[in-house]
């Protein structure tokens, strides 16, 4: 069934618009990864797509929200005996050339989660003055809490080892994860890293994050990771 | 409280208490869950057979009015009652996906098993008929 030993988890809601060309740059970009789509039950052309591709997609019959359906993908990763899985946006944000470079950087190191930054190097698109501002703060909130500098905490990728696999798949924040997962994974004793990578702006959808929903995702986020601070099993 | 209003309000409790236990026979509550409810009911009957224990709850705590004591117990109890919910609900929550991905996970799998099977139906066809060429199925398939 598989043959390679990577995979990329590509949670999809509503992104008929640029589904296939994140696939296929996956597929051209970084041939030394397998991926699975987790189609979060999209009421536009997602699935049907898939299909016609034949992409490896996991349909999700009741929309569950961004961290259940990146969760079945780790789930589907620790099932599968995958030894690393990195997650992408369905939206094109990411490049794919960075997965094999991200790969290869966490095959040769101990490191349980990479990280991929923007703010290493700077490069690529930056995002907006506020978003920056909140990405400072739970840079902020994190080094207090652990110690430890994550320069982009909210960056979606991240390339994590089998270890953070069994992990994410027993349990995983229901929205807003990253800043959260990053805490619980210094937490459990496990080595977090950054490298500079480049982001383009989105293609197509919109931001899981509008204006309004930045103070609930403040708060949220901040809490949990306060939990997941002191919550350590 | 008049003799009218203390017989109403009995009447009512029992009622309700009934009703509530009508609803576990026929399996619409579960028992675990009405159990709250059913203490409720017990105790409204409670002060309202003996208003005497309240207004002696209510000056134990200096609260000038037996109503009063009253009110602060029904939020009380709304609240326990709320809570219970909530946490009932997130349980649920977190069942119901964990049963969502599993669903979506079987079905890939199911997917996957189908594909396989034909392909294999496929290559025995054409291992039995060896007019019909054989594709190069190993490195056409994709999981």
């Amino acid at each position: 069934m598989q043959r390679r030993n990577k995979l990329v988890i590509i949670p999809a809601f509503n992104e008929a618009g640029c589904i296939v060309n994140t696939i296929e740059d996956i597929r051209q970009n970084a041939p030394s990864f397998d991926y699975v789509v987790i189609n979060d039950c999209s009421r536009d052309e997602t699935g049907a797509l898939c299909e016609k591709y034949h992409y490896n997609v996991v349909n999700l019959p009741i929309n569950s929200g961004i961290g259940a359906a990146v969760q079945t993908g780790y789930m589907y990763a620790k099932r599968y005996g995958y030894e690393y899985a990195i997650q992408v946006d369905g939206d094109g944000q990411h490049d794919a050339s960075f997965l094999e470079e991200m790969a290869e950087i966490i095959e040769h190191s101990d490191v349980n989660m990479l990280i991929g930054s923007r703010f290493i190097e700077k490069e690529g698109f930056q995002s907006t003055g506020l978003r920056r501002f909140g990405i400072r703060y739970f840079t902020a909130l994190i080094r207090l809490l652990t110690r430890q500098t994550v320069t982009d905490p909210t960056s979606g990728m991240r390339i994590v080892d089998r270890n953070v696999i069994n992990m994410f798949a027993e349990d995983y924040p229901k929205d807003y994860p990253e800043p959260e997962t990053a805490v619980t994974v210094i937490k459990n004793g496990l080595t977090v890293r950054e490298i500079p990578v480049r982001m383009k702006e989105r293609q197509a959808g919109v931001s899981s994050i509008s204006f309004k929903k930045s103070v609930y995702y403040m708060i949220k986020v901040s809490l949990a990771c306060f939990m997941a601070a002191i919550g350590v099993k | 409280m008049s003799g009218t209003v203390q017989q109403v309000v009995g009447i009512l409790c029992i009622i309700a208490i009934l009703y509530i236990g009508n609803l576990v026979r026929v399996k619409r509550l579960e028992l675990k869950y009405a159990l709250v409810w059913f203490a409720v009911g017990v105790m409204l009957l409670i002060f309202d057979l003996a208003p005497g224990i309240m207004e002696w709850l209510a000056r134990l705590l200096g609260i000038a009015l037996p109503i009063n004591m009253l009110f602060f117990l029904g939020f009380g109890f709304v609240l326990i009652i709320i809570l219970t919910q909530t946490v009932v609900i997130s349980n649920l929550t977190r069942k119901t996906k964990r049963l969502t991905q599993e669903v979506a996970l079987l079905h890939r799998r199911i997917d996957n098993i189908k594909t396989r099977e034909e392909e294999t139906k496929e290559i025995i066809a054409s291992i039995q008929n060896p007019n019909v060429g054989v594709v190069n199925y190993i490195d056409s398939e994709e999981p």
